[in-house]
């Protein structure tokens, strides 16, 4: 039996950062970084003083592995290796190494340059913390070092979002940070073979909650679009350069090509060239369908999307535009937002989560009147809608995972413990493992049982499926065989092979039981009366009467002789090798009830 | 439709209810164990009375949940009080159940309320009341009406037997008085406070065929008066009847509607009264669509009638193609906003919707 350690810096119980400790068999690994959003102080990062209290995490821990480009999930990565000290491998995969600096450094000025913080990490920072990074393919098994591998697998949720399995010898866990089991219009669906891991961390943010279909969430945009559009109105989409981008750009283009509309649609250049770069370079990450159409014809170049220019931001009429970034928290978003904030005709629709104290968070809030630079007040008149697209599993998810995974034990983070309670249960019902469901900092211990690999012998092999019914792929086949231990290594052989193998010699057992009968008759009589009472009776096996005067069942002997002392009693001989006990017994029990009246 | 959300629960539900704080329940009726109830809190979106669009929180959660071993075919929630009763078949025994949402979210089963076995596939009505006590009607078959306490489980009152017609459904009127309908098409009526008594209402005349008849009435536990309120029936063939239960002799109004003709079996058939728009009742379970009339119109004729809106969402929805097309299992309509229903489908689906009147009447 051996353990495996989980604890958990933030996600436990607290939708705000993920930040995993795992320990499995002596080796060491962080799963996912992350900043918590909420929080503009120390508490925004996880206090990696629980780790080690004094020695180095470079030395502590094998490898970092970040699941995705969120920033509740890579946000403290920059913090961690630079200002805390960490200068070990850090896995992700490469859509996630190419797009979390994006990420970081948007973050960074906001906090920095915007709100005047100073307990920061720098550009540079962020610049070294990537170097330290090993970019992953998925479905490749990533030596980290002798004993530890990791493979990533499919997450859906974001562009780069990946499940990792980390393992040591036999014991595995599989850390699925953020995926989703449905697939959208760019992404496809998690997906993970049978690995039967130890553990399985999941999420379950989202798993009591039954979400409304994709088709009604965007019908309803494409209602307030075409609304607005229709009385005129401009349609600002703050987005950030991927991911829902495309997402909304598909979903305009096919509305607008089948109602026939022929209001402008605008995309700013920067994240064109941008988006395409990505997608051309990371296509293996998005959906069937999409990689189908890219062939044909390029996603991405769009009929009725345009490349906007700053100046068409005063043309008269209505028009929708994606322009960057998605917070409204500087650039061009923001530019275009001030130019049309005061005419209730128009509408902003922000796409997903905004930070606090960017424009973006401020009017999500409610807020109506915006102070600019220079003392400038901004009315905001125009309407202002949320939508959110973005995907996590939910309970009906999370137990498809589950079934696929095939693990032995569940860890659910990301959750309230009360409202985890039925889907512990749920999970223990249906798939008869255990649900662990630990709160920030708590230690769990996970018990596993490793297997030992033991070698079979070819001979044995061969031999012993060539006995009894075919091998089946689905059951199991019981063979026998010899178990050698020796130093470390363990082999299954032929009993003859180990005898060979030790210099022992075989010994064979013989049993010899003496059953008396009362016959009066000669004894080649009796032998006579004996086998055709065992013919009769033993139908099945082979009972037969040899020329010098005995009989064999099978390859057990009976042999007949007079009593010594009284004539009227023969004294049957009846021997058996170990291997034939049962039959053995079963003949001279049947023997000593003695034979039927009637003779032959 | 002014408002349509579709949503999918992972397994397929057979009814509705509503309960305290605006919750909603369904529960699972396979025939296999490891059934849910599920308790869901409604998205804020469709609890305030205007409509917003692209509002963040759309979704139901789930607020807690239980296991039931038999199906779950009908589920009421005991007024006043933290139980919650459910039965199905196998036998018509009635499953109790505690809900505590602030401690934790698992619905807790309770020891169950033993009945007459039943026979087969019966399986018992419900209804409930907490007027003097907290009570369960129940019943799978005329001659097996009673009425037992819920905390104590001592019976009330047994009714006297009538006939062994299987029943369809059943209601309290009022705190004395029980509404029973048969699923042959009579209407019986019975007062607890005599024993021995029980009049039968209203045969339905017509039809040789053998159909199956349901009934939907008002609220009764909300201090309604008895006569005010109509009775309405639906047949499996699309009969529509209503009952003045003050003068039972005569039908107020008879009507037929549009349904597929072999009617798919009487096993989800649902009516019932908009709690908040006049003379208007829904009605489904022929097919995968729901349709609402406006009965003020209507006559003794027993002519078609023309619904003022159908919602056929159940019937798009479905994963396209693999097996029968979806059948609504039940519907309901929202308690405050008038024109909102929310209605079940056997794919799983769960769908929330509010029509726009076309012709401005309504």
């Amino acid at each position: 039996v051996s353990r495996v350690f989980c604890w958990c810096a933030g996600a436990g119980q607290d939708v705000g950062r993920s930040c995993i400790l795992v320990s499995i068999a002596g080796k060491n690994v962080m799963l996912d970084c992350g900043m918590h959003m909420g929080y503009n102080d120390d508490r925004r990062f996880p206090d990696f003083s629980y780790i080690t209290q004094n020695g180095r995490l470079t030395d502590f821990l094998d490898c970092v592995i970040i699941s995705h480009f969120h920033l509740d999930h890579c946000g403290a990565l920059p913090y961690f290796s630079e200002m805390v000290g960490y200068d070990g491998p850090i896995y992700m995969t490469h859509p996630t190494k190419a797009i979390c600096p994006i990420l970081l450094e948007d973050y960074r000025k906001i906090t920095v340059d915007k709100k005047g913080e100073t307990n920061f990490f720098t550009s540079q920072m962020i610049k070294d913390c990537m170097k330290k990074v090993v970019a992953v393919h998925l479905h490749q098994t990533v030596q980290v070092d002798e004993e530890l591998e990791i493979k990533a697998y499919y997450a859906g949720h974001v562009l780069g979002a990946a499940m990792f399995q980390i393992k040591v010898g036999c014991e595995s866990v599989v850390y699925t940070g953020d995926y989703n089991m449905t697939p959208d219009r760019h992404l496809g669906a998690a997906w993970i073979d049978k690995c039967r891991p130890d553990l399985l961390i999941s999420e379950s943010t989202y798993a009591t909650t039954i979400r409304d279909s994709k088709r009604c969430r965007e019908r309803d945009f494409l209602k307030k679009v075409h609304e607005t559009v229709e009385r005129g109105g401009k349609v600002l989409i703050p987005v950030f350069a991927l991911g829902r981008a495309q997402e909304l750009c598909i979903l305009l283009e096919t509305f607008w090509e089948r109602m026939n509309l022929k209001a402008p649609i605008y995309f700013s250049t920067g994240l064109t060239e941008k988006a395409n770069h990505y997608y051309k370079l990371f296509i293996t990450w998005t959906n069937q369908k999409i990689r189908k159409t890219f062939v044909q014809r390029n996603m991405f170049e769009f009929k009725h999307i345009k490349a906007f220019d700053r100046a068409f931001a005063d043309n008269p009429g209505p028009m929708v535009v994606f322009a960057t970034p998605g917070m409204l928290h500087a650039g061009q978003s923001l530019q275009i937002f001030r130019k049309w904030a005061g005419n209730e005709k128009n509408m902003v629709i922000m796409p997903g989560y905004c930070v606090q104290g960017t424009v973006g968070h401020k009017i999500l809030s409610g807020q109506r009147k915006l102070e600019m630079e220079g003392r400038q007040i901004l009315e905001v008149k125009m309407q202002v809608e949320y939508m959110s697209f973005s995907a996590h599993a939910d309970a009906k998810g999370i137990m498809q995972l589950i079934r696929q995974a095939e693990p032995r034990n569940v860890l659910l983070v990301h959750g309230e413990a009360k409202k985890m309670e039925f889907l512990k249960q749920k999970i223990e019902q249906e798939f008869h493992v255990s649900c662990y469901m630990p709160a920030n900092g708590e230690t769990t211990t996970i018990l596993t049982n490793p297997c030992i690999p033991v070698d079979i012998s070819l001979g044995l092999l061969k031999r012993e499926t060539a006995i009894g019914p075919l091998p089946d792929a689905k059951k199991p086949k019981l063979m026998h065989g010899t178990l050698l231990m020796k130093d470390n290594s363990f082999r299954l052989v032929s009993p003859e092979q180990a005898l060979k193998e030790l210099g022992l010699a075989e010994h064979q057992l013989r049993f010899t039981c003496r059953v008396h009968i009362q016959d009066p008759r000669k004894e080649h009589e009796t032998v006579l009366r004996v086998y055709n009472h065992l013919k009769g009776i033993l139908k099945d096996y082979s009972v037969q009467h040899l020329p010098d005067g005995s009989i064999t069942v099978e390859s057990i002997l009976i042999q007949a002789t007079a009593h010594s002392e009284d004539q009227g009693t023969k004294v049957l001989l009846v021997s058996w090798t170990y291997q034939d006990e049962e039959l053995g017994s079963y003949l001279t029990s049947l023997l000593k009830k003695g034979l039927p009246q009637s003779t032959p | 439709y002014r408002d349509l959300h579709t949503f999918e629960l992972q397994a397929p539900t057979r009814l509705i209810e509503w309960a305290r704080g605006s919750r909603v329940c369904v529960a699972g009726y396979g025939q296999s164990d490891g059934n849910e109830i599920l308790q869901l809190i409604p998205p804020p979106a469709l609890l305030t009375k205007e409509t917003r669009g692209l509002c963040p929180e759309r979704d139901f959660k789930v607020e807690c949940g239980g296991f039931s071993e038999h199906p779950v075919y009908s589920l009421k929630y005991v007024p006043d009080t933290s139980l919650l009763v459910t039965s199905g078949p196998r036998d018509s025994s009635l499953q109790v159940w505690q809900v505590s949402a602030e401690d934790s979210d698992v619905i807790k089963s309770v020891s169950p309320i033993a009945t007459e076995n039943g026979t087969g596939q019966s399986w018992a009505k419900i209804a409930t009341i907490s007027a003097r006590a907290p009570w369960v009607l129940h019943g799978s078959r005329l001659d097996r009406v009673q009425v037992t306490e819920v905390e104590s489980r001592k019976n009330v009152y047994t009714a006297a037997s009538g006939g062994s017609e299987e029943l369809s459904g059943l209601a309290f009127l009022d705190c004395n008085t029980l509404l029973l309908c048969c699923t042959p098409g009579q209407l019986c009526l019975a007062d607890i406070r005599q024993p021995q008594g029980l009049v039968e209402a209203m045969s339905v005349p017509l039809a040789p065929c053998s159909e199956q008849w349901c009934m939907g009435t008002r609220n009764g536990t909300q201090g309604l008066e008895l006569s005010s309120q109509p009775v309405a029936r639906l047949s499996s063939r699309g009969l529509l009847a209503l009952t003045d239960l003050r003068k039972t002799s005569e039908f107020l109004a008879l009507a037929k509607a549009r349904v597929p003709s072999p009617g798919s079996g009487a096993e989800f058939l649902c009516i019932s009264w908009a709690p908040a728009l006049e003379g208007c009742l829904a009605i489904s379970g022929f097919d995968g669509t729901v349709h609402v009339y406006n009965t003020q119109s209507w006559d003794s004729s027993g002519r078609e009638a023309e619904p003022i809106f159908v919602h056929k969402g159940h019937a798009f929805g479905g994963a396209g193609g693999s097996g029968d097309p979806p059948l609504v299992t039940v519907h309901t309509w929202h308690l405050q906003k008038p024109r909102t229903l929310l209605s079940a489908a056997s794919d799983g689906s769960l769908h929330v919707w509010d029509w726009v009147q076309p012709c401005g009447k309504c």
